[in-house]
């Protein structure tokens, strides 16, 4: 197992995940925002599992900068500048240290990509945006990481944290993009991007071990450490 | 709902091809990017007026391309900001040795593409500026987002700025004075249904039948608050009142008053509206030297309407009276 491979694994099971629940996406959005969310993320997504085969995969860094680039320059929306910007962060992490990375480095890469986030959206935790699921999510890989779990384990407990605090954005008040305009009215229904977050999470939780056991009968015994550490 | 929609995918693009169709003489579209400009478009003797945003809003802006107006807009798909890529390519086709300007409603994704786009364009040696549109008073409490919506007054913005580019003004100049539209315009708008996108098929909220959305954008977002319906008179007052109390006009103050469409209210209602709302500005000592009265910024086919106030001073007033000729019209 390589991390370059649980790389495009994740990177793959973000895509089609985020194809698969255009309505979904797009009807939380609805609820205070215009609704284009779903929308907006499966198009590009899809342009990223059209380009795939092209993308160069030199090392983690490349592979992910690449896909960055696709997202920030095609996705339109409010979707494009903030999920590129994440990719391209984690991305910059990841530069020339090749393609075997480890947990430690998988949380700096999250780290550097909810850093890029804030920067370019201007936005806060607690603002009701995917920031609210995703520093929770990056503190549960941490303590995973820390604890020497495997990583079926560590993604389990990402999702799981995920989850609980993509719910815990509904009785908040939106104070980003268009769900802010309707200030107090945004309280009441979870917010779009931080749901997205939660439910990528499960996704990749839920075909963690599938992964792990097609990698191990694909390739030579041994080659696969049940402690080998997850990629990012 | 029954739409004219093949593939909700090629909604925006197919609404570019008509529209390029319909115009053969003075409009270009390059599908790559969504792109809907001026044939003759890039001229070096003047700036190049650009207008991004999502699509939804016609005749905002694909159909504000024309003489005295825009040179390109650079759509996105339905209620989205375009892509930065787009309004990178858009910038660098548009590149005039005067330089380009770009006219950006004020939203979170308008404004994060148009400035990473701007950011590469300026690497590459454009000489490029940003200008912000932020007239909608239903928003002014909302201090914590990137500020005030755009709306329908960026009409206004476009028109006087495209009129000073036409007449051969430098980009500094073409900043200063859509500031200065910008600084004294503001806009407020209702709905008395939600709208439908083609992507989801189904309105975006649910208003019941005697009630009104108060303080909507453009994009079928719900309003700051609900209401029950009331008379045409009491329509105006709840539009008309945050708009002059914000900046505030005053007794002696000469406007362009704006009555716009939001997609789905007939002409006839809005010149209700405008009739309304000029009788009450009259009574405030306000005088309409200028009147719009139509479909000009608007959210699909959302019923309801804004209104638009600009305070003219003689500089603002001569650009709003220049010729200008766009695709959208109507013999």
């Amino acid at each position: 197992m390589t991390s370059l491979n649980d790389t495009e694994f994740i990177v793959r099971t973000i895509a089609q995940t985020a194809v698969d629940n255009e309505k979904y996406f797009g009807d939380l959005d609805s609820v205070v925002g215009d609704g284009d969310f779903g929308f907006s993320l499966a198009r590009g997504f899809e342009i990223v599992l059209k380009d795939w085969d092209s993308y160069d995969r030199t090392d983690i860094g490349t592979f992910l900068q690449k896909v960055g680039i696709t997202i920030t320059g095609r996705i339109g929306g409010t979707s494009g500048p903030i999920w590129g910007t994440a990719f391209l962060r984690s991305a910059a992490v990841a530069k020339g240290r090749g393609d075997e990375l480890g947990g430690a480095d998988a949380v700096t890469m999250l780290r550097s990509a909810i850093e890029g986030i804030m920067a370019r959206g201007g936005a806060s935790l607690g603002d009701k945006t995917l920031l609210d699921a995703l520093a929770p999510l990056t503190d549960a890989i941490e303590q995973g990481v820390a604890n020497g779990d495997g990583g079926a384990a560590v993604m389990a407990s990402a999702a799981a944290s995920a989850r609980a605090a993509a719910d815990a954005t509904t009785p908040m008040i939106a104070k980003r993009g268009r769900a802010a305009y309707t200030g107090e009215r945004s309280i009441g229904s979870p917010d779009a991007g931080a749901v997205a977050v939660a439910v990528i999470a499960e996704a990749l939780a839920s075909s963690w071990g599938a992964k792990d056991d097609a990698s191990s009968a694909s390739e030579s015994p041994g080659s696969d450490s049940p402690n080998s550490d997850y990629a990012i | 709902m029954k739409k004219f929609v093949n593939d909700p995918q090629q909604f925006v693009p197919e609404m570019l091809k008509g529209l390029a169709l319909a115009n053969p003489d003075t409009l270009k579209y390059v599908p790559e990017y969504n792109l809907i400009m001026r044939a003759d478009a890039p001229r070096a003797d003047k700036v190049s007026i650009v207008q991004g945003s999502g699509s939804g809003h016609e005749p905002a802006h694909v159909m504000a391309v024309g003489p005295g107006m825009l040179d390109a807009a650079c759509p996105g798909d339905v209620f989205a900001a375009p892509p930065m890529d787009y309004v990178y390519e858009t910038t660098k086709l548009l590149n005039s040795p005067k330089g380009v300007l770009l006219l950006v409603n004020n939203y979170t994704g308008d404004r994060m593409a148009f400035d990473m786009a701007q950011e590469l364009s300026l690497a590459d040696g454009v000489n490029v500026k940003t200008l912000f549109i932020d007239d909608d008073v239903a928003v002014k409490d909302s201090t914590w987002t990137v500020g005030r919506r755009g709306v329908a007054g960026n009409f206004f913005v476009i028109k006087a700025v495209g009129a000073a580019a036409e007449a051969g003004a430098d980009l500094d100049e073409l900043m200063r004075i859509g500031e200065k539209v910008v600084s004294v315009t503001r806009s407020m708008g209702l709905a008395l249904t939600a709208c439908t996108p083609p992507a989801k098929g189904a309105p975006l909220f649910e208003l019941g039948d005697d009630e009104i959305e108060i303080g909507v954008g453009i994009h079928g977002e719900p309003g700051r608050r609900r209401a029950k319906i009331v008379p045409a008179n009491e329509l105006v007052d709840i539009l008309l009142e945050p708009v002059v109390a914000d900046l505030p006009y005053v007794s002696g103050d000469r406007v362009a008053l704006m009555v716009n469409g939001l997609g789905g209210t007939p002409i006839s209602e809005l010149y209700l509206v405008y009739g309304i709302a000029h009788e009450k500005l009259a009574a405030q000592g306000i005088t309409v030297a200028r009147s719009y009265v139509g479909e000009y910024c608007t959210s699909l086919d959302m019923a309801g309407a804004s209104i638009t106030l600009v305070k003219l001073d003689d500089e603002i007033e001569g650009l709003l009276a220049a010729p200008a000729e766009i695709g959208a019209r109507i013999f």
